[in-house]
């Protein structure tokens, strides 16, 4: 009897869990109308915004270049672009100043901290910005020509403190993790995060966002002890109610590549999630000013630990289900967040099929299969991400652990990365 | 203070209203938005909901004649209300469960508050609710399909007060229950939201209804039509997809169900899912319905007999509907029920399939929605189809003259027959019989709970009431013969019972069930009420020694 009481209300808990997560997962087509408005909306012409674009780079000589090159194309025609470079890092630097030699709206700031991250080298180049709007990519980043135009758009259209571009990974065909990371940055940008917007909770992405220059300094810039910075710097902006407006638009998205192993994938995740912890515990969210915010706020935090949790209760329900001698209605109720996981996975069914149509990308009955087939593997990474940055935290290692990139999405003009030292992927003790 | 695009400085963000690229592929009239707040919409359907109700619910418990499938029904429900599982006797995955766990749900407080009113007469009142949200989705399915207030209201007369309908909602049948699902999926289906989770409800609201009668499957790809007509095509894929996902999930519940019992597949000792199937997919088959002299052609004269316009109108405007699909607006909006209509149709036709009594029931709200169509579409044609500015005084009279002849003309023919059938259904006491023979078996048999009697089931209630026990002492007729766990307990046969009621039902079927039969045949009737076929014998077993047992 126990038991049973015990695994109804477990099995409910989580069903109501998955629920709330697929219901946000679909937002953006909820209606034809939710779909339409989270495009960014044509641009008139009309150019008030500077800009200042961050780019900072560390070992990434091999795609820095391509990437400014990439970034000058932007039709915009009031920005300049700050690359990052660490003092230790030469070849980046080189390749940084060619860029700044070449052309005149490339600037280069040297990062001279002794421990670096990102979040550092952002607050060391925030006081050379002259823009009105610093907006942040990583070295690797696709940015598209007409994205600045658009921002500038929103800006004014929109009196945004922050806008948030969408950013997509794209190289799904490289592996079956990739596939499914591929899926969860589709499914995030294109729909959960304009349901956060909605509700004015947002965690930021960490590249193609923008924030007015005052804000961004009024704000003391980025959490330089926080391994989720992007995530971090959306919750605070959010919580004093700066106005955060993101936009998806298909062929306007940032353009970047899964991490180039599964080992490298479960740092990163693991990153992530040791930083939603962070947030949480830095309880800025608090100020919230309805509870639903702040509910939504503590279960966003939380995701990746219930998620994990989740993975391991399902099969375990189920298999009490059919073996153990409970009641057929306690029965039922274990299969409930089999269902919710069922109902998700034939969405993410779907959303396969609409990120190929969107993109233009042939995807093909294999890749269906592997993102199936992957599906419990994934959630076996995902719960392992979970455990290890909640031992990380425990034993207060929040160093950064960075992810390398081979240039898999840049398509004809792949630049590989091979040059990159091993080290930069190992964990300092 | 955040939101998406573009800025909304209010405090509360609302969901963007921006316009949405149209479809372009088919036009349809816009629904209107808000039924809800539309007065005149409101108005009308109270009015004829109310109408609907006092024809429907008038005299429900003594017209039409009590039948054998509610009192099955009612008992199952009175079963679960007790807590004994999903019958009385061994279920046999005959139906889902689900439309009985319904009944119960719906009569669970009256039975509480009294437990003698859970008799197969008074309990056809909880039909009144089933009928009348049915036939308000009528209305509002009509209007979401784009017909005008006065098409819709047409559809819900037809649908609320035909004859045979009247007939037929007030019965406690599966059909009734899975009449009101589907229609609510086909509401959510055409929502003009088109709202994702509408689309999952509406699904989900399939599968009660298949759950609910296992029959409504046929109509799914009607129901599937209807939804992607109204589904933008930016959002199309993941609005199916979630409807079929959710309906097939809900679906598979009962499988599940056997699975978890140990009965979904046939074994030694237990009855299993896969015998349930069986048994369905292999009735008799009732022979062609256009064949005079074949049982699927006396099924479709007792429907005829009740009302011809819904029936053979309703396909009538289903073929028109059907013809004039490329020019007809009406028609495009009306594809979901009228493909509904034309199913059903295909199915009736079959040569020599099974055609039960209560079929028609399902087709019923899409009957009434087609010849609703039908006629929006025909008074459409003669009233405003080639009509410019510059049209000449006696044509625009002329046009309006001939709608004028057309519905006097069909009122001339429907008001008399329906008002007819309606007077039959208020005045007529078809269940005296029954409530004697229920009376006497109360007052005249000295030990209730020592006799065993065999009953049909629309009155088996009755007796557990009076002190009967249930299963064993008063007994399903056909049980006697057909369930092991029954006749286990009969070792001598007929010689263990005291009574037969001998209703017409248990007299039909008694030629097939050997103990059944030899029990009327070592009988004497004792009391008989009504005359000719409808009469109603209570007759005692008589033991060779020439007296009773």
């Amino acid at each position: 009897m126990l038991t049973s009481v015990f695994i109804a209300a477990v099995s409910l808990a989580l069903f109501w869990m998955a629920a709330f997560t697929l219901w946000w997962q679909m937002h953006a087509w909820r209606t034809p109308e939710v779909l339409a408005s989270t495009r960014f909306s044509s641009p008139d012409g009309d150019e008030h915004v500077s800009f200042s674009l961050l780019l900072p780079a560390r070992h990434e000589q091999a795609v820095l270049d391509h990437t400014i090159q990439r970034l000058l194309e932007s039709s915009h025609t009031d920005f300049e672009i700050i690359v990052i470079v660490g003092h230790d890092d030469p070849e980046t630097t080189a390749v940084a100043e060619q860029a700044a030699a070449r052309d005149p709206r490339v600037r280069v700031v040297v990062d001279t901290h002794e421990k670096k991250n990102k979040p550092k080298a952002m607050n060391t180049a925030l006081p050379h910005c002259r823009g009105d709007v610093v907006g942040v990519f990583d070295a690797e980043d696709q940015v598209h020509p007409e994205l600045l135009a658009h921002v500038d758009h929103a800006f004014r259209t929109t009196g945004a403190d922050v806008v948030q571009g969408g950013v997509q990974l794209i190289n799904f065909h490289s592996s079956w993790y990739s596939l499914r990371n591929c899926l969860e940055y589709f499914f995030w940008f294109r729909s959960r995060l304009h349901l956060h917007a909605q509700k004015g909770f947002i965690p930021l992405g960490g590249n193609t966002v923008f924030v007015r220059t005052d804000v961004l300094r009024e704000a003391e810039g980025w959490d330089p002890n926080c391994l989720a910075e992007d995530c971090d710097l959306g919750v605070r902006l959010s919580s004093v109610g700066k106005k955060v407006v993101v936009a998806y638009d298909s062929d306007m998205v940032t353009r970047e590549e899964t991490p180039g192993s599964l080992m490298s994938l479960l740092k990163q995740r693991t990153r992530w999630n040791q930083g939603f912890l962070q947030v949480y515990r830095k309880k800025d969210w608090k100020q919230l000013p309805t509870l639903g915010q702040r509910l939504l706020a503590r279960y966003t935090l939380m995701t990746p630990f219930m998620q994990a949790f989740t993975g391991l209760i399902i099969p375990l329900n189920v298999a009490i289900a059919l073996f153990l001698d409970v009641p057929v209605g306690v029965a039922f109720i274990t299969f409930l967040p089999a269902v919710t996981a069922l109902v998700t996975f034939v969405f993410e069914i779907v959303g396969l099929h609409d990120f190929g149509k969107q993109y233009g990308l042939r995807v093909r009955f294999a890749h269906y299969l592997k993102l199936v087939v992957g599906g419990p593997f994934y959630q076996v990474l995902l719960a392992g991400a979970a455990v290890r940055a909640v031992w990380r935290e425990q034993r207060g290692r929040n160093d950064w652990e960075l992810t390398t990139h081979v240039g898999a999405h840049l398509g004809e003009t792949t630049v590989t990365r091979q040059d990159v030292p091993v080290t930069r992927e190992d964990v300092p003790a | 203070m955040t939101s998406t695009l573009p800025a909304v400085t209010t405090a509360k963000v609302p969901a963007q209203r921006r316009p949405v690229p149209g479809t372009g592929a088919h036009r349809r009239a816009e629904p209107p938005k808000r039924l809800r707040s539309s007065r005149p919409d409101l108005l009308l359907c109270g009015v004829l909901l109310v109408a609907i109700l006092v024809v429907q619910g008038w005299n429900i418990a003594d017209y039409p004649a009590l039948s054998d499938d509610e009192g099955t029904y009612l008992a199952q429900a009175w079963s679960v209300q007790q807590g004994n599982g999903l019958a009385h006797y061994t279920y046999w995955y005959d139906h889902p469960p689900l439309g009985w766990i319904q009944i119960a749900v719906l009569t669970w407080i009256p039975a509480l508050i009294s437990p003698e009113s859970m008799t197969v007469g008074t309990m056809r009142a909880a039909m009144l609710v089933i009928s009348g949200i049915s036939a308000v989705l009528v209305y509002v399915l009509g209007r979401r399909l784009a017909l005008p207030r006065w098409a819709a209201a047409l559809g819900m007369v037809f649908f609320g007060l035909s004859p045979l309908s009247v007939v037929l909602q007030r019965e406690i049948f599966l059909d009734n229950l899975a009449v009101m699902w589907t229609l609510l999926a086909f509401t959510l289906a055409a929502s003009p939201s088109r709202h994702l989770w509408h689309h999952f409800g509406a699904g989900m609201a399939a599968a009660t209804a298949v759950l609910t009668k296992e029959t409504m499957l046929i109509v799914l790809p009607a129901l599937f039509l209807t939804m992607w007509r109204h589904s933008h095509k930016d959002t199309r894929k993941f609005a199916l997809t979630g409807a079929v996902t959710a309906c097939a999930l809900i679906g598979f519940a009962y499988p599940l169900f056997a699975l978890l019992k140990g009965e979904l597949l046939p074994g030694a000792g237990h009855v299993s899912l896969w015998d349930g199937v069986k048994y369905q997919m292999t009735r008799p088959g009732s022979g062609f319905i256009l064949d005079q002299g074949s049982g699927s052609w006396g099924v479709l004269q007792s429907w005829l007999y009740y009302d011809k316009i819904l029936p053979l109108g309703g396909l009538a405007g289903a073929l028109l509907l059907l013809v004039t699909w490329r020019w007809s607006v009406t028609a495009r909006a009306l594809a979901g029920p009228a493909l509904a209509v034309a199913i059903f149709d295909a199915l009736a036709l079959r040569p020599n399939g099974y055609l039960p009594a209560m079929y028609v029931i399902q087709a019923l709200p899409f009957l009434a929605l087609v010849l609703a169509g039908g006629t929006a579409s025909v008074a459409h044609a003669v009233l405003s189809r080639w009509r410019s500015e510059a049209e000449k005084r006696y044509v625009s009279a002329g046009r309006y003259a001939l709608a004028a002849a057309l519905a006097l003309a069909a009122g001339a023919y429907v008001v008399p027959h329906w008002y007819d059938g309606a007077r039959t259904a208020v005045t007529t006491d078809a269940n005296a019989p029954y409530k004697a023979a229920s009376q006497w078996l109360a007052t005249e048999v000295e030990n209730p709970e020592r006799t065993r009697v065999l009953v049909d089931d629309a009155l088996w209630l009755d007796l557990v009431h009076q002190g009967y026990r249930p299963g064993l002492g008063v007994i399903w007729f056909y049980k006697a013969d057909l369930d092991p766990a029954v006749t286990k307990t009969m070792p001598r046969g007929w010689k263990d019972l005291d009574y037969v009621v001998a209703s017409p039902t248990v007299r039909r079927d008694a030629a097939d069930l050997p103990n059944v039969k030899a029990a009327m045949e070592h009988s004497a009737p004792v009391a008989t009420f009504g005359t000719g076929e409808d009469r109603i014998e209570i007759r005692q077993i008589q033991t060779s020694a020439g007296g009773a047992r």
